[in-house]
């Protein structure tokens, strides 16, 4: 069944794409590489921007509505997880919710700080320099244990979700899966 | 699971390219200025640089150059490293730079 929709996938790609340029451009220390750094981060930012928007106007499974879940259910989810005894979700399950919701503000604070940096206000200024890095740090961070949580949900659901991010496409619920 | 290793290969790429980079130095320059006592003090960099209409941001050490950020003397944000013991400009890329 259609579960990604397409402005959710090209998000997802886009800002993906984002995020890992920008790390290594930033990492590689050239003066050639900061235009396409700063550009990566206005890019991220407007990416999120329109993402943020898709949250509230966008169908279903795009929604934050529907994915993000109450602290206690994300606590429950956790401790099936850990015991082994999850249930399947066909949309984001309630610990993928929010790490979208960490992943997209993250971001966007990174992107944002990163554009106050380069303004002639802040230029050169230690606080927001450093604010950036850790805010950079951050989202390569929270990728990779969003990653880590894909490559595991795919395994204990037999199902590839990286390609569903790519075709949009999942297993139908079976009696038992949250729709 | 070809998308995922794909995944999985760019997130290889991307931390080796982190540390082949972190191996280097950590900046855009690096500075061969022998012992610090021959340093001359960050102070007379910022006066040099007041003195040709700029307005000093912020001065750190960087690969064992003088990092500036500054406002220049057309108002323009830039950035630019010099040798502790001379106070010269070096270019950007520079290695052990002698000044």
């Amino acid at each position: 069944m259609k579960v990604w929709d397409r402005f959710v996938r090209v998000a997802h790609w886009s800002l993906a794409a984002c995020v890992l340029a920008a790390w290594i451009t930033a990492e590689l220390k050239l003066k050639s590489a900061e235009p396409l750094h700063e550009w990566l981060g206005y890019a991220a930012l407007a990416v999120i921007v329109l993402r943020f928007a898709w949250g509230w106007t966008g169908p279903r499974y795009a929604r934050f509505r529907h994915f993000v879940a109450a602290p206690s259910r994300v606590l429950d989810y956790a401790k099936a997880v850990l015991r082994g005894v999850e249930r399947r979700y066909v949309g984001h399950n309630p610990l993928g919710g929010w790490m979208i919701v960490a992943l997209l503000a993250t971001a966007a604070l990174a992107s944002l700080s990163g554009w106050l940096s380069v303004t002639d206000r802040l230029w050169g200024v230690e606080w927001i320099q450093e604010v950036h890095e850790a805010l950079g740090n951050a989202v390569i961070a929270l990728a990779a244990l969003h990653v880590a949580g894909v490559v595991y949900t795919s395994w204990r659901q037999r199902e590839n979700l990286a390609a569903a991010m790519v075709s949009g496409v999942k297993r139908p619920p079976e009696p038992g899966d949250v729709v | 699971m070809t998308t995922t290793g794909l995944l999985c290969g760019l997130c290889v790429a991307a931390a080796c390219t982190l540390m082949a980079s972190g191996a280097q130095a950590t900046g855009f320059a690096t500075c061969d200025a022998g012992p610090r006592e021959g340093w001359q003090p960050q102070d007379k960099l910022a006066a040099m640089l007041k003195e040709k209409g700029w307005q000093v941001r912020r001065i750190k050490e960087d690969g064992g150059c003088y990092e500036v950020y500054a406002m220049d003397e057309k108002g323009q944000r830039t950035e630019v490293y010099f040798h502790p013991r001379t106070l010269a400009p070096v270019p950007r890329g520079a290695k052990d730079h002698k000044g």
